[in-house]
């Protein structure tokens, strides 16, 4: 194992809990809606989906980064005053791939019975009054102020448009394997109703021809800015079980992280990505390896990420998922490894991962709109810079 | 959240954690953090090493690094790039450590003729921008050797 990062030790899980519910709001530009409005929509659906009431959700994890649906929000919508276990470190990002395993803890030590996870975004309606769009986040931290956005190494297209050029420059990589992966995922998207790019049809053409943002980053490298927001509820297999939704059982759930900072520019594997150590821990956990997956969501901010995610988790030899990528490898229909079947963040809505873990109950439950045939396992990597999330999720058997 | 700050997206001259890199540009000098303790550099700048704890020191480099990566920026990100794209920015792995990675400018620098790993030098060059008149901060950009 390299040395310029590790994994959590996770307790082993396996089987034991399930999503029993999913719910999710319009994936849409910008709506003139609140991330709270849309966070609360999500949950609403989520629990109905269940089969419960909002009674019956004792435990909620959210997002602390972005606080914009919390337990403040759930009670004053609701209306209810029990008690709820909660937890800050859920939501979307890398977190919605780890908070069933938070969830999943809270229930074994009797603290919850129904755990929802959260996470709605706004940044389409809220756009233009951010500095740098969605790199304002960055741009606020002293390091980056100073030395990186000065240098116009600011905001996430450049970083990205760095790493890709790297791996270019390290692996041979082409822009038409990129261009693959965005071509992929809009071919998704077309069959999708729900996502925003639902009516654009793209060609490799198309993505050859789009804006360049920063050489040789181009526009359809790059994910969406859009509003939207999702939700899933957690409980035991055995409690799943009795509610009217086909459980979507956890197998296996790690996290892993880069030991050489939260700065893009700083890391030491800069074309690497921690599900180097996090998803053989998943794998593991789940007594599974990467050729038993169905169908893989990634987190996919940029071409690049997907890439670096795609052969990290053991898809495909370090350095070569640019030949492993091409042609229809990623498709739901004839592909080897079905890849963001409902478009991902670059074609189906940027709402930060949250869809991602929909998406995999979607197939499992067999009700995805690019529905993969048998799909028994599916699995989200989840990333956000410096750390890594993977979850397993299987039919249940 | 936005930016309070005039001056921005020009450096924070002022702000503690970095302000030694800037007044070392303005002298001529390009300085990096190093722990006392272990005597690695440590970039960026921090509290402390985070490999031992160990209090850190702004050091003069040599100013010679190779070019690790770099993007052509052609859509301005901010309304103060509008007049600067397109342009290049790097990150420049110095000679001293090639894991501390400085994003910079390459200056003057015909973006297709560029090759990975290639040697390059720090020249200190002022920084502005339109959006901040009347200003500007000596910055270290790096231009080719070959």
């Amino acid at each position: 194992m390299p040395d310029w990062g590790h994994a959590s030790d996770f307790d082993d899980v396996r089987g034991q809990f399930a999503i029993a519910g999913i719910g999710e709001t319009a994936y849409t530009k910008a709506s003139g809606r609140t991330a709270r409005e849309i966070g609360i929509e999500a949950a609403e659906r989520a629990i109905a989906d269940a089969g419960l009431e909002p009674t019956d959700i004792d435990g909620l994890t959210w997002s602390g980064a972005f606080p914009d649906f919390d337990v403040a929000a759930f009670r004053e919508h609701f209306g209810t005053t029990h008690d709820m276990w909660t937890s800050p470190w859920g939501g979307g990002m890398a977190w919605a791939a780890t908070a069933p395993y938070l969830a999943a803890r809270a229930i074994r030590d009797g603290k919850a019975t129904h755990v929802l996870n959260v996470f709605p975004v706004a940044w389409a309606t809220q756009r233009s009054s951010m500095t740098g769009g969605p790199g304002e986040v960055h741009a606020t931290q002293s390091l980056k102020q100073n030395l990186e956005v000065p240098f116009g190494w600011f905001p996430q297209p450049v970083y990205f448009a760095t790493i890709m050029r790297r791996h270019m420059l390290e692996f041979g990589t082409t822009e038409e394997q990129f261009g693959a992966v965005a071509v992929s995922c809009r071919r998704h998207a077309n069959l999708h109703p729900g996502a925003v790019m639902h009516d654009k049809k793209m060609s490799l053409d198309d993505y050859r021809a789009a804006v360049m943002l920063a050489d040789p980053l181009r526009l359809f490298d790059s994910c969406l800015i859009s509003d939207g927001g999702a939700a899933y509820v957690t409980t035991t297999t055995e409690r799943a079980r009795d509610l009217p939704q086909p459980p979507a059982v956890v197998l296996g759930v790690s996290e892993g992280f880069s030991d050489t900072g939260g700065h893009w520019a700083q890391q030491r594997a800069f074309t690497s990505t921690p599900q180097v150590f996090s998803a053989p821990r998943a794998f593991t956990m789940a007594g599974l390896t990467p050729s038993d997956v169905d169908v893989l969501t990634v987190y996919d901010p940029f071409t690049v990420v997907s890439l670096m995610q795609i052969e990290d988790m053991g898809f495909c030899p370090k350095g070569e998922v640019g030949a492993f990528v091409e042609g229809d490898t990623l498709h739901h229909d004839a592909g080897k490894l079905p890849f963001n079947t409902h478009g991902g963040l670059l074609s189906h809505a940027y709402v930060l991962g949250i869809a991602h873990v929909v998406e995999c109950v979607k197939q499992l439950r067999g009700t995805a709109p690019a529905q993969v045939p048998n799909c028994e396992v599916a699995v989200y990597g989840g990333y956000t810079g410096h750390m890594a999330s993977t979850l397993v999720l299987a039919q249940d058997r | 959240m936005a930016i309070r700050r005039d001056d921005f997206p020009l450096p924070d001259v002022d702000d503690p954690l970095t302000a030694p890199y800037f007044s070392g540009a303005a002298r001529g000098e390009l300085m990096i953090t190093r722990c006392d303790a272990c005597d690695r550099f440590v970039w960026y700048p921090d509290e402390r090493c985070a490999q031992c704890g160990g209090e850190l020191t702004w050091t003069p480099v040599s100013g010679d690094a190779t070019l690790f990566s770099w993007a052509v920026v052609r859509r301005a990100f901010l309304p103060a790039f509008a007049e600067r794209v397109p342009f290049v920015t790097a990150l420049v792995a110095i000679d001293e450590d090639p894991a501390v990675r400085i994003p910079t400018y390459l200056v003057d620098a015909e973006p297709e003729s560029l090759r990975a790993d290639e040697p390059v030098r720090v020249t200190f060059r002022p920084l502005s921008f339109p959006t901040v008149p009347d200003k500007s901060v000596i910055v270290p950009m790096f231009e080719r050797t070959r």
